[in-house]
């Protein structure tokens, strides 16, 4: 269906009173929304870096320059990037051809192994690492008891974070690379060794070409995780190698001005460094992925590894790998049914095995409170981002082309671009004082402003996906539909929206799973007396060397966030990709 | 030149080929021909080296493949999607298999660009990515990486099926026509009877992993052996036993009314001058289908209905009702 262009007066002209009443609405909403949650507090936040007393000036990049922590923080964000690019690029390739391209023994509990980054990440998986890693951690008692004179605290600074974040990372490699991989057309590998090429010779000049363009992209995304990271550095990193992140939390909780203008001036750097990095990435995507020339595709054949020393190499590299993605994760589930006084010790007692931690966590307030507050949240957010969506969605495709569509389209894209951090630092710092554009009320220390930051970060992913749903559908339908004499509303209400959606809840479920753990945002904006569950954990992390009891909730935090992030998942990936675990 | 001795693949516990027995000779063209899951493709790739049987020999020119890996048996191939690698450029795709064997640069860009010229590229299609061809243009280019590396036998796997009907044929003809250039020992395979009629010196026709008959077009046409294969290539008639009986009366030959005979449709004979040995029967036409070059009546013969065609050449043309005099031969009936 050719959209045909009505101009909006003429439209407004046809409309019943009812509907432009509903059309007045809803555009003063979503212009109130884009101008004063988005544009008017990064506007604001670009005002409070280049402005001083109403005057323009550069003074904040000086100030940066002169700062000796900021610049190390940056200088540290720029050494983790590109070497936690590498190192999860390595890891991540790895893990794709050991689960899809090489004849591995046992590689679908290994496949399983590799995917718990899906449901275990962030904060969650710092803490477990550092329960096992740390000073008291599980290994470090263990190697100490064999090499009594180590340093016992080894696990901590630049090799720590970039330990902990390269198997953190891997998540993007297992989705995109693996599809990647899957599309190969496995008669040109045939094609190869009917041509006498060995195996490595296929897998560098045959396979790897084609994977190529979804490895540049999924780097780009690793390098800017690496720049944007705040847990692990948080956590881990000690004294000595904090990164921009944790930097800007930590000049935005000052009081003074010019701590504030600090922190906004490292957020505007951080900003600027992603813009720049998913410009590149938008122009690989836009040269395009290499188009398989065959009709149909033969499904990749496992290879086995022919040298048998490359053979058993490679079986050793993956079971190593496996531990370590599976060790934290066993152990929390174990440990989280254990008591405190064993959990201080990290001994494993199964004698002492009890529900009584997950008791604890259901009957204490101060212990349940951030489970619901963030359970609440994320549900509040993902609901009310989808309807935002669909409803921008809708507009969009009715009036394709026009400028209010485009628009509204690049304004809901724009948080892409900017870093989560910029954007809660923004909110924080447009709000600490009450604003025309928000009805004279500051938000800060209220409930909202949190929400409002869970929404704007969550608007692209959703708009993306839903869109590409609403571009997907066959406009047949729709023309059916007004054939047989139905009204807009009604063709979408009746035909449209129940076809979409299992994607659209598909998109809800998946966004509610990203901010049930998230800290990153909720750092900066959560209400002081309701932390998020990352706050909790983080917090919680922070005492693990201490004694007490809050640490066995942790525990019981992570299993419970690893199982509803696990159904999640199942639910939306797992019953429609059965055929794909099959092979 | 290729022999392929009892062999047996199996696949778990599922036999996919059984005492395979075939004899390529040098510079024939051999056709497997047979419906989708007949095993074809199988023995194909028991060929090139994909599927090592559980029993049996593979030999070419006296030397045994059979344990040999694919990589080291100089057999080109040709693949049904072409399998042309989507990341380099026609050139690239071309000069692989050298590359593989590390022939120098100068060696390669003169053999690349000779086979070019043999297979109709131009110097333009050859830095163009693949993707960017036509589905003939892929298919020349495949033909070319295969034929570039000198191999003595050339293996296609259905490398028209994905074509739409007119290059279907267009390709046929420039496939034959490369195969008589190049005078090289060509193994094809296809589900597609006229294609293999057409191209073959031998046919090999598979079924449920067996041979079912080896032999020219013709004599698989013509006198196919079993009743699977008569039916598979092209159109037949099976006579009624009470037909079979009728023509019984008419001639010396005494047919058993109770087997299966089947006569091919172009071997019915409708309102001819009478000729010595043919049974001659009495039907009306039922219907007609018009195809221009031919036509195809449907005939009733008192409760058997023949098809038969009749070339359009303005002798006659039959409508529904008319009555006919129908002529068999019974040297042209196949008995199974």
């Amino acid at each position: 269906m050719q959209a045909i262009k009505v101009p909006l007066k003429t439209r407004l002209a046809r409309m019943t009173p009812g509907q432009m009443i509903m059309f007045g609405i809803l555009a003063a909403i979503f212009i109130w929304f884009i101008m004063a949650c988005m544009i008017l507090p990064i506007l604001n936040l670009l005002r409070t870096v280049f402005f001083e007393d109403g005057k323009l000036s550069v003074d904040a990049f000086q100030k940066l320059l002169k700062s000796p922590r900021a610049m190390k923080a940056l200088r540290n964000s720029f050494i983790l990037a590109p070497t936690l690019s590498i190192t999860v690029g390595f890891v991540g390739i790895s893990l794709v051809l050991i689960t899809e391209y090489f004849d591995i023994k046992g590689s679908k509990i290994l496949r399983l192994g590799y995917l718990t980054t899906l449901i275990y990440g962030g904060v969650t998986l710092v803490s477990g690492y550092k329960f096992i890693y740390s000073n008291t951690g599980v290994l470090t008692n263990l190697m100490a008891s064999i090499f009594p004179n180590m340093n016992r605290n080894w696990f901590t600074g630049y090799w720590a974070v970039l330990f902990v974040m390269t198997f953190s990372c891997t998540s993007n490699h297992m989705i995109f690379l693996r599809n990647a991989m899957r599309s190969v057309d496995f008669q040109t590998v045939e094609a190869a060794r009917n041509m006498g090429a060995s195996q490595w010779y296929i897998l560098r000049r045959v396979v790897l070409p084609v994977l190529l363009p979804s490895l540049f992209a999924v780097t780009i995304l690793t390098f800017i995780t690496g720049l944007c990271a705040m847990s692990a550095p948080l956590l881990v990193g000690g004294k000595d190698f904090q990164t921009i992140n944790p930097m800007i939390k930590q000049f935005a909780d000052m009081t003074t001005t010019s701590a504030k203008s600090l922190s906004a001036t490292l957020s505007l750097v951080l900003g600027l460094a992603t813009m720049l990095l998913l410009a590149i990435l938008t122009a690989i995507e836009r040269r395009g992925h290499y188009m398989s020339v065959s009709k149909v595709k033969t499904k990749i054949v496992k290879q086995k590894i022919t040298n048998p020393v490359v053979n058993v190499l490679v079986h050793i590299y993956a079971y190593v790998l496996f531990v370590i993605y599976v060790i934290p994760v066993v152990l929390i589930v174990l440990f989280s049914f254990s008591d405190s006084a064993h959990i201080q010790m990290r001994q494993l007692d199964f004698s002492t095995f009890s529900l009584q931690n997950y008791v604890q966590l259901l009957s204490q307030n101060t212990a349940y409170r951030p489970f619901v507050v963030s359970i609440v949240y994320s549900a509040l957010a993902s609901i009310i981002v989808g309807v935002l969506v669909i409803v921008a969605c809708r507009y969009i495709q009715k009036r394709r082309n026009s400028v209010s569509a485009t628009a509204l389209e690049y304004s809901l894209m724009l948080p892409w671009l900017l870093p989560s951090t910029m954007i809660a630092l923004s909110l924080m710092l447009a709000f600490n004082q009450p604003r025309w554009y928000m009805f004279n009320q500051p938000l800060i220390a209220t409930l909202q402003l949190l929400l409002i930051g869970y929404i704007i970060v969550k608007l692209p992913f959703t708009m993306r996906m839903t869109k590409a749903a609403f571009f997907g559908l066959d406009d047949a339908l729709e023309d059916a539909s007004r054939n047989l004499g139905a009204s807009s509303l009604y063709t979408f209400r009746r035909v449209i929206f129940p076809v979409l959606l299992p994607t659209v809840l598909a998109i809800a479920a998946l966004n509610f799973n990203g901010l049930l753990t998230d800290y990153d945002i909720s750092a900066f904006l959560h209400h002081p007396a309701n932390p998020t569950l990352g706050v909790k954990i983080k917090s919680l992390t922070e005492e693990m060397g201490n004694s007490s009891d809050g640490v066995a909730l942790t525990f019981v935090y992570a299993v419970l966030m690893m199982i509803i992030s696990a159904v999640v998942l199942y639910l939306v990936y797992g019953r429609g990709s059965r055929d794909d675990l099959k092979g | 030149m290729i022999r392929l001795d009892g062999i047996e693949v199996r696949f778990g516990d599922f036999t996919a080929l059984k005492d395979i027995n075939i004899h390529v000779r040098e510079g024939e063209f051999y056709t497997f021909l047979g419906p989708s899951g007949c095993g074809k493709t199988t023995t194909l790739r028991t060929i090139t080296g994909f599927i090592e049987p559980v029993k049996g020999t593979v030999t070419v020119k006296g030397k045994d493949l059979t344990h040999v890996p694919v990589e080291k048996r100089n057999i080109g191939m040709v693949f049904q999607n072409y399998a042309l690698f989507p990341s380099m450029s026609v050139y690239e795709n071309i000069a692989f298999g050298m590359r593989v064997k590390k022939v120098n640069k100068t060696d390669i860009d003169r053999r690349v660009k000779e086979m070019a010229a043999k297979v109709d590229l131009t110097d333009q299609q050859l830095v163009r990515k693949v993707a960017e061809l036509s589905g003939g243009q892929q298919q020349r280019v495949a033909i070319a990486r295969a034929l570039v590396n000198n191999p003595e036998i050339i293996c296609l796997d259905e490398p028209l099926s994905n074509l739409d009907a007119k290059l279907r044929v267009q390709l046929r003809g420039e496939l034959k026509e490369m195969q008589r250039k190049f005078g090289i020992t060509t193994v094809y395979v296809t589900h597609d009877q006229e294609e293999a009629l057409t191209l073959s010196d031998c046919i090999a026709v598979f079924n449920k992993g067996f041979i079912e008959q080896i032999g020219t077009p013709n004599e698989i046409y013509s006198a196919s052996k079993t009743e699977f294969v008569c039916n598979f290539i092209g159109d037949i008639n099976k006579l009624a036993p009470a037909t079979i009986a009728k023509i019984n009366t008419q001639t010396v030959r005494s047919l058993n009314p109770e087997a299966a005979t089947y006569v091919r449709l172009e071997r019915i004979h409708v309102n001819e001058p009478h000729v010595q040995g043919r049974a001659v029967l009495p039907a009306k036409v039922a219907g007609a289908e018009y195809f221009g070059l031919y036509i195809k009546y449907l005939l009733d013969l008192e409760g058997q209905t023949l098809k038969c065609i009749d070339k359009n050449d303005g002798r006659q043309y039959l409508k529904s009702g008319d009555q006919v005099e129908v002529a068999i031969d019974p040297a042209d009936l196949m008995v199974y």
